[in-house]
């Protein structure tokens, strides 16, 4: 699903990424975590296509295309998702008109005809409902006044709409509570299958209860400095980074 | 470097084989002497040192001739089958071949200024030119001097409208540089309602100049609203001067859409006469490639507890040019003022220019004033999260213009208009040519 193979990137100058190795196969889950600061998002953003950053080294493979041959429009259609760690708000943009653009646009990719309006509402209906989002979308504008919390379930709900064969999730699980982030794993969950793959980033062992990682990965000053399974991630809840810092610096 | 004076007195002398004005003799007399003081408008003259007239000086005008329409072109603007009544005017005099007015039969007078001159002399003495129109500036003293006709509607106290009047003005060079000036008069009496919709249209894409002047009287507790579309050729000039008198307890609501042209000027005068007045003033301007688009607004708040919002939004693109000019005056017994500006754009390139000027005199102490203004360019971080959500750039471009200039064209309040309005500033920001934008024979330089 997704190759990449010592991938460095930096901004202004400042190197962030310092040479990230990572595979993820289709049917997986790995899961992301490491101080703030670490290049998480920057990873993350990498992948989704931000140009501000700049590459200065390595390749990704996605689905077997080279991932940077192709827009962060490609990327998506091709079935790149990015659940960000802060959804932007977009005032005049209604949700609908926007989940519609996008969904047209991934049908088209696929040579499938784009939805009728009816068949479009019913189908963000059963997604609202998949999610169990229960924010009144109609009439409200991308992310605007959002809560916190109903920013990240948003994104699960665009996540759902789109049907990505890779999702990241950017800490979906900050500053939810606890029911809503059970809710929002539900989602994830429910939305696995045995053909898609999921990054989840997050600084919290407690989101790994209910999204099963395969894979437990720490990021440490632009490198992967520890791969371990879900264990990795009750050790460090329990001992922080401390350790792996020194372990890291010697 | 084109000589001003030359130009002044060749586009007068134009005028001055016609005597057939709306004006009497003796205010002609008088309005002489004001044309000869008037100088064009230069960089030096600083309510047009952003504006240069320079584009729409470089052509030898003639005199625009009546002429019918075909009803089809007046068609392209029915707003999807609205039921309006309309008047329509063809380089500025008045077509009843192609007008339909069957509201308040009997009650009210809707159509040509000449027309009531002719037959309601009492009523056209007691309201034609009775603001400050005519000694503006040189363009609505010409205006003024030289103006044969122009949409006239003159409605009695306590008349309801149910549906619009739309004034169709088309401009139509027929291969000519032309120059037309209108002159409109719109009487809203008591307690009476009426909404309009003036809009402007060019025939072909010649190199034309429309030069407008409208009087418009509100009296005591009247409801007008009053929608511009301006939609001409990209080669064609337009000036704009409206002046607005509101009486106690009017209110009224304007919004100016700018889709075309090469050089606009729209100047809009809100006098309140008295109290409890209410001014609802948006505009919206999308200047493209070299174009130039002004939008000069001037309020004067001379009684108590009026309330004025300014909300004026445009997009400029290539290396177009828009310049907004809010002015908000508070007379010193002017307490309880509420006025409001805001005044965003949208550049689209490094090359597009906005000249953006609030201008608040403020003498009176009780007053509620605010006013912002902002320019900037696309929010990159939006783009980028429509991209990844799989919308190609340009997509999510309109996408976030759209959304840009989304409130102001909310405003409108008749909805086909609105939505037609919607339509042609989404083909505008998609840059698609669409009949009845610009020309309403598609010009090719669209
Ligand atoms: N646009 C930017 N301009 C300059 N520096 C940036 C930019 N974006 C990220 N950085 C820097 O890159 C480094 C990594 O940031 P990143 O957001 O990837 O960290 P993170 O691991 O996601 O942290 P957190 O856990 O706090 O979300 C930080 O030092 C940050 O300041
Ligand atoms: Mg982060």
């Amino acid at each position: 699903m997704l190759k990449i193979q010592g991938l460095k990137a930096e901004i202004e100058g400042k190197e962030i990424l310092k040479g990230i190795n990572l595979e993820i196969k289709a049917g997986e889950v790995h899961a992301i975590m490491g101080p703030n600061g670490s290049g998480k998002s920057t990873l993350a953003s990498i992948l989704a296509g931000r140009e501000i950053f700049n590459v200065t080294a390595g390749k990704v493979e996605f689905k077997d295309k080279n991932l940077f041959d192709l827009s962060p429009e490609e990327r998506s259609r091709e079935g790149l998702f990015l659940a960000f760690q802060y959804p932007v708000e977009i005032p005049g943009v209604s949700i609908t008109n926007f989940m519609r653009a996008a969904l047209d646009e991934h049908r088209i990719h696929k040579g499938q005809k784009p939805m009728t309006a009816t068949g479009f509402l019913k189908f963000m209906k059963e997604k609202k409902e998949l999610v169990e989002m229960d924010t009144k979308l109609e009439g409200r504008a991308v992310n605007e006044g959002f809560s916190g919390g109903e920013k990240k379930k948003n994104e699960i709900f665009q996540m759902a709409m789109l049907e990505p064969d890779l999702s990241i999730l950017d800490e979906t699980d900050s500053g939810l509570d606890i029911d809503a982030l059970k809710v929002v794993a539900d989602g994830v969950n429910k939305l696995k299958t045995k053909n898609n793959a999921s990054i989840v980033i997050t600084h919290y062992q407690r989101l790994l209860d209910y999204i099963v990682p395969d894979v437990v990965h720490v990021l440490y000053d632009g490198k992967i400095v520890k791969t371990g399974g879900r264990e990795l991630a009750l050790e460090l809840e329990k001992y922080g980074y401390d350790k792996i810092k020194k372990e890291y610096e010697n | 470097m084109i000589d001003t004076d030359i130009k002044k007195n060749e586009i007068v002398n134009l005028f001055s084989k016609n005597t057939d004005y709306l004006i009497s003799d003796n205010e002609a007399i008088e309005l002489k002497k004001f044309i000869e003081k008037t100088k064009l408008p230069d960089s030096k003259t600083e309510e047009w040192k952003n504006t240069s007239i320079e584009t729409l000086l470089r052509h030898k005008y003639k005199i625009g001739n009546k002429s019918v329409v075909p009803d089809e072109y007046i068609n392209t603007f029915s707003f999807y089958g609205l039921d309006t009544d309309r008047i329509v005017f063809v380089n500025g005099f008045f077509s009843p071949e192609n007008s339909t007015v069957n509201q308040n039969k009997g009650k009210i007078i809707i159509g040509s200024v000449k027309e009531a001159k002719k037959n309601n002399f009492k009523i056209f003495e007691e309201y034609f030119n009775k603001t400050n129109l005519y000694k503006n500036n040189f363009f609505s003293a010409i205006n003024t001097s030289f103006s044969q006709d122009g949409a006239f509607i003159f409605v009695p106290d306590n008349i309801v409208f149910e549906k619009p009047v739309h004034i169709v003005n088309f401009i139509n060079g027929n291969e000519n540089k032309v120059i037309v000036q209108s002159r409109n008069l719109i009487i809203v009496g008591k307690n009476s309602q009426i909404k309009i919709i003036s809009t402007y249209h060019s025939i072909s894409s010649d190199f034309t100049l429309n030069n407008v002047g409208t009087e418009i009287i509100a009296k005591e507790d009247s409801n007008l609203e009053f929608y511009i579309f301006e939609g001409e050729g990209n080669e064609a000039s337009h000036i704009n001067n409206t002046f607005v008198h509101q009486y106690k307890g009017s209110r009224l609501k304007t919004n100016t859409a700018t889709l075309c042209g090469s050089l606009v000027r729209n100047e809009l005068y809100i006098d309140f006469k008295d109290e409890y007045c209410e001014a609802d003033l948006q505009g919206i301007y999308l200047p493209d490639k070299e174009q130039h688009i002004d939008n000069f607004v001037n309020i004067i708040h001379s009684k108590p507890h009026c309330t004025s919002k300014q909300l004026y939004k445009g997009i400029i693109d290539n290396k177009a040019k828009a310049v907004f000019t809010g002015k908000v005056f508070v007379a010193p017994d002017a307490q309880k003022t509420n006025a409001s500006q805001s005044n965003n754009n949208l550049l689209l390139t490094d090359n597009a220019k906005v000249y953006s000027r609030p201008q608040l005199e403020i003498y009176a102490d009780d007053v509620s004033c605010a006013h912002g203004s902002t320019t900037g360019q696309l929010d990159r971080e939006a783009l980028f999260y429509l991209k990844s959500r799989g919308i190609p750039e340009k997509r999510a471009k309109t996408m976030l213009m759209t959304a840009f200039v989304e409130d102001v064209l909310n405003k409108i309040e008749i909805k086909p208009y609105r939505d037609y309005v919607n339509y042609l500033v989404n083909k505008r920001l998609k840059g698609q040519k669409v009949e009845g934008l610009c020309s309403v024979k598609i010009c090719p330089n669209c």
